[in-house]
């Protein structure tokens, strides 16, 4: 485990340990009971934060898993099952899981409508089953058993809050993981997420299985709270609610889930003291997410902004890690014999037709092992459907694409990338919730810190605990740069990354493109606009035009060659000049 | 068969209703791009509206043409709502909207009226039509298929024989260019949200005395709704049509059956897992990301 | 002579990259203006920013004399400032005469476009996703047209077309400007354009570095290279 990442579980620890005492020491019972609901909605949001909050799909059921656990711990408790509440919670949580991957399935490829959709059908689907089926003790009256030391109502709110805090040490360790960093990949672009080699399929559904155990522990925990459980506790309109308090909050944070779990218990006990209505609460919440979506910032965010810039006004000094002067890139990829070995990517006879529409026809192009070689042409000229065709991003194309003579047809994108076949967009798509180095991580696992600050000192990057969103965009296309060839696959194919650049910045990107062979292992076909630039990187280049190439050869004798110049500039240029 | 039959037809009125309901969403989404998850819940806001002012004195049909003005109000305002703020969100943002919004509705007309309680609803179309082989039909469900049918067609002819319709339907393939055209985007956006609200709520006021009525309950037809409209894939009004009355008539047959009559609400949960399921096969990058 | 649309100043950003850094240009009534310029200069993110598209970050948009920088797009359009943008975007779904019909003026007559594109009349049933490539630009500017505007703005519309039909289009372009239209027309295909133009702008990397007439850049193809591709003695 990294420092950073101990130091932050040892804040939450040492936050929660004094927040739980101040509660347990310095409120009275009645207080305390109600502390005990907010940490266990809590544990909820937070779940339920990590499947709309970083993951950016829209679950509405999960109450209905918190269902799950609470009727297995109710059954558990009626049959008598060994090992008491803490066991029987933990197997609600894991009863919930099938649920959740279940109900994650059907909308694995499709937009987050429809797994809203699907979502709000189970919760009233499994409202029908619930009122039906009744929980287990709920007509005998048989109150779920609480462990001995847990069992004041003081002692229940230690329980919850251990759970709390395991919840919470648990996702705070996740999101620093590769796959947290996939989560918030995948809700920002699916489509870069999967150049990065992550598996989109298996990134929504542990993201839902993980949602659905974390509701499952809160639902089991609220039996033992309240004894005896009716359906109602866990009704489609308590889902819909608490999704609109996640979004409200920020529940992907923990200090939202917090806030959350206060908003629905201690809104409503606010609103019986003052002799209003309680059921108004569901009102603000919908007006404060409504709030939230429209400006885009939830209020955990809020809180964390003004923090933020009050340690600034304050001139408080800030956590910052010691610098690290990166010297040490990682090793280049081990590069196979160039005299016995093909070349690295090979393209032959490559077809794309979009129904009547001919993008591409016919293009054969190779890039041999350790060089830079450009691809140019017009607008429409069919460049990025080229790099989409190569990299798996399209349905069907016709010809072959051979990596070190290995047929990559059949293969989905993010299986290509992570065979050696990476790519980079023509607008960025870098989450920008994550740091440079979380970046960097997710995009190439297994680098050692220094090397990870090499690499970025290498291309111009800020250091490794900036946050992207601090980053300009047009720094942003070089850490994208950073990104694939840190992997260090056998090709990388750069669209555009020049773009928007000034014409220095643009200059110096094309001597880092020109050393990529040589730094790093990997060839590169890069395709742009920027004539100077091509001619600065590349040994070779092909022109397409029409989706057909034009030319091919080195770049001062092609760019001169009459049918570029005329693909370039118009139609009749020669026959004026003439 | 012939309980099989009488619980078939018994089923027509939440038939007419799911299809009546299910092609507003598929005309939502279509014209101005929002899985709507208040559409059940607009309508019902405009049958209770009616329920008030019945309560106030004024009669029965004023009543019924007050409450469908609120109900088109009621659409109007979270048009507004969405083209005010939410015109450049994505899909997936929009439908996180209407679902926090449908929370809001739920819980202010549960206050509003006083709670789960069930209303007594004034039957607007009493008695029956005619007899099917033995089994009474009843008026109401005659026209809440016939309300279907009629939106759908009206619908059609709207959007293929005005020059509002024309505009809606440049507007649906592609806003910007609509726009650069001088087409008034914004407003024929607030009309789509307006005219559903009217319809939907009509379309509750003559299902309600059948439902367990309360705002809730009633609000909640959304998801027979949105299972009929994903039958249609949010495009086609004949197939969310055919969708609706499906899901209305099954579960109208299946509360004949023991031992699954209770179960007959998850229905359209199955619905939505079997056309995900099926349409999803092809599926590969959503467009925009 | 009045000056039908004048452009000051204007900056844009792009995903927090400026694109258009200062760019100052008119198009007067009766004139084609071409704006020339390599893939990725900024001549689309310009027009863009003139028709309301994306927002602008500084600069002033004048519609015969009136600032329209702080309108929306429909509001521009509808004040007579029309955009017909690249990538042919007819509205597929429906017929050729419908795409015409949708944004007809008041007084506008369907008539004008048949007229400036013969070719269109025979197709008018037609589902416009079926067309040609050629057929669908004729469409959208001949659509543009019957919106009756002031100044049409026209982005790449001989990508991707065959020659013969580059000069229908240019041709009929022509008419336009000389029944009192002021158009701006971007491309990337230099030498037809500049042969109907009136006047030139060339940009390069979001600046104007060419205001002038067009006759020179037609006499000195090199002079045009450089300005496109940059130096070739670059690196």
């Amino acid at each position: 485990m990294k420092r950073a990442d101990l130091t932050s579980c040892l804040a939450l620890v040492v936050t929660t340990a004094v927040a739980g005492l101040a509660v347990y020491g310095l409120l009275p019972a009645y207080w305390v009971f109600l502390a005990t609901a907010v940490v266990i909605t809590a544990i909820s949001l937070q779940g339920l934060g990590l499947v709309t909050g970083r993951a950016g799909m829209i679950a509405l059921c999960q109450m209905s898993f918190a269902g799950v656990g609470a009727w297995t711990v109710g059954w558990l408790n009626v049959i008598e099952a060994p090992g008491g509440l803490p066991v029987w919670v933990v197997l609600g949580g894991l009863a919930a899981v099938p649920f959740g991957v279940a109900i994650g399935l059907p909308a694995l490829r499709l937009r987050g409508i429809n797994l809203a959709i699907v979502t709000l059908a189970f919760a009233a689907a499994f409202d029908v089953i619930l009122a039906t089926i009744t929980f287990p003790g709920q007509t005998s009256f048989l109150s779920v058993a609480r462990p001995e030391l847990f069992d004041s109502d003081e002692g229940y709110f230690v329980f919850a809050l251990l759970f709390y805090l395991a919840v919470a040490l648990g996702l705070s360790v996740l999101s620093r993981s590769r796959l947290g960093s996939a989560f918030l990949a995948i809700r920002h672009s699916e489509r870069a997420a999967a150049a990065l080699g992550v598996s989109i399929p298996l990134t929504k559904l542990s993201a839902f299985a993980f949602s659905a155990f974390i509701a499952g522990l809160s639902g089991g925990l609220l039996a033992g709270y309240l004894g005896t459980l009716v359906s109602e506790n866990f009704s489609m309109m308590q889902s819909l609610a608490l999704f609109a308090v996640a979004t409200m909050a920020g529940a992907q944070l923990a200090e939202g889930a917090i806030i959350g779990g206060m908003l629905v218990t201690l809104f409503p006990e606010l609103l019986r003291r003052l002799g209003l209505p309680q059921d108004v609460g569901n009102v603000l919440f919908a007006l404060g997410a409504v709030q939230a979506l429209a400006s885009g910032e939830t209020m955990a965010e809020t809180l964390r902004r003004n923090l933020a810039s009050l340690t600034v006004k304050l001139g408080l000094p800030r956590f910052a890690p010691p610098a690290m002067i990166g010297t040490v890139l990682p090793a280049p990829r081990s590069r196979r014999d160039p005299a016995t070995a093909g070349p690295t990517l090979v393209i032959d006879r490559l077809g794309v037709r979009y129904g009547q529409v001919v993008a591409l026809s016919n293009v054969s192009l190779s890039v041999p092992a350790g060089t830079v070689v450009g691809l140019i042409g017009p607008n429409g000229a069919g460049k990025s459907t080229f790099i989409d065709a190569v990299t798996g991003f399209l349905p069907a194309y016709e010809g072959s694409v051979r990596l070190e003579g290995r047929p990559l047809e059949g293969l989905p994108a993010h299986e290509r990338a992570r065979l050696g076949v990476r790519r980079t967009w023509q607008t960025t798509r870098i989450p920008p919730d994550l740091s440079v180095g979380a970046y960097l991580d997710l995009a190439a696992p297994g680098l050692r810190s220094e090397e990870r600050a090499a690499v970025l000192a290498w291309i111009g990057c800020p250091s490794p605990d900036t946050l992207v969103q601090a980053v300009d965009a047009g720094t942003r296309r070089l850490l994208d740069v950073a990104g694939v060839v840190a992997a260090r696959p056998a090709v990388v194919l750069l669209d555009e990354p020049a773009a928007g650049q000034s014409y220095d910045q643009a200059l110096r990107l094309a001597r880092r493109i020109a050393e990529i062979p040589k730094l790093f292992g990997s060839s590169v076909l890069l395709v742009e606009h920027d004539m100077d630039l091509v001619r600065c990187a590349c040994s070779q280049i092909t022109v397409c035009d029409f989706g057909q190439v034009i030319a091919s050869g080195p770049p001062m004798r092609v760019l001169e060659e009459p049918v570029v110049k005329k693909a370039y500039l118009g139609i009749a240029l020669e026959e004026d000049a003439a | 068969m012939n309980a099989l039959l009488t619980s078939a037809v018994a089923g027509l009125t939440a038939a007419g209703a799911y299809a009546l309901l299910g092609v507003c969403a598929v005309f939502t989404f279509r014209l101005v791009a929002v899985v709507n998850f208040t559409g059940a819940a607009i309508g019902t806001a405009g049958t209770f509206s009616m329920i008030g002012f019945i309560s106030l004195g004024v009669p029965l049909w004023p009543a019924v043409v007050l409450g469908i003005l609120v109900g088109t109000l009621a659409g109007a305002l979270i048009g507004l709502v969405m083209t005010q703020w939410f015109s450049e969100s994505t899909a997936t943002t929009k439908a996180a909207v209407t679902a926090a919004l449908l929370v809001g509705i739920v819980a202010l007309g549960l206050r509003l009226t006083g709670g789960q309680s069930p209303k007594e609803f004034p039957t607007l179309f009493p008695g029956s039509a005619f007899r099917l082989a033995g089994v009474e039909v009843t008026v109401a469900s005659v026209l809440t298929v016939v309300l279907a049918l009629v939106f759908t067609l009206l619908a059609d002819a709207f959007l293929n024989r005005t020059r509002t319709g024309l505009h809606l339907r440049a507007l649906s393939e592609r806003p910007m260019a609509a726009e650069l055209l001088g087409v008034r985007v914004r407003i024929l956006a607030l009309l789509v949200w307006a005219v559903t609200g009217a319809f939907t709520t009509f379309a509750l006021m003559i299902i309600a005395p059948q439902r367990s009525p309360d705002f809730m309950s009633l609000s909640l037809l959304v998801v027979p709704a949105l299972a009929a409209a994903l039958v249609g894939a949010f495009r086609s009004f004949p197939l969310a049509l055919a969708g609706g009355l499906t899901i209305g008539i099954v579960e109208g047959m299946s509360s004949a059956i023991d031992g699954i009559s209770q179960y007959r609400g998850i229905l359209p949960f199955f619905v939505i897992l079997a056309v995900l399921l099926w349409s999803q096969r092809g599926a590969r990058w959503d467009e925009a990301r | 002579m009045t000056r039908t649309l004048d452009v000051s100043g204007l900056v844009i950003n792009r995903a927090g990259l400026p694109v258009v850094r200062g760019v100052s240009l008119s198009a007067q009534k009766g004139q084609i203006s071409v704006l020339l310029g390599a893939n990725g200069a900024g001549k689309t993110t310009l027009l863009e920013g003139l028709s309301g598209i994306i927002p602008t970050s500084g600069g002033d948009i004048a519609l015969n004399g009136r600032s329209v920088t702080a309108a929306r797009a429909g509001e521009r359009a509808r004040a007579g400032l029309s955009h017909v943008e690249q990538g042919r975007t007819v509205f597929r779904q429906l017929s050729t005469e419908e795409n015409l019909l949708v944004g007809m003026a008041p007084g506008g007559d369907l008539a004008d476009a048949y007229d400036l594109f013969p070719e269109l009349l025979n197709r008018r049933g037609v589902r416009a996703g079926l067309l040609s490539g050629g057929e669908q630009q004729m469409l959208v500017i001949a659509r543009s047209l019957l919106t009756r505007p002031e100044v049409i703005l026209i982005d790449e519309m001989s990508a991707g077309l065959a020659p013969v039909v580059v000069q229908r289009l240019m041709a009929a372009v022509r008419r336009l400007a000389d029944a009192g239209l002021a158009i701006l027309l971007v491309e990337q295909f230099a030498a037809l354009a500049l042969r109907i133009a009136d006047h030139a702008y060339v940009m390069r990397r979001g600046e104007l570095v060419y205001d002038g007439l067009p006759q020179p850049l037609l006499a000195d193809p090199d002079r045009l290279h450089h300005l496109y591709l940059g130096d070739v003695q670059a690196a």
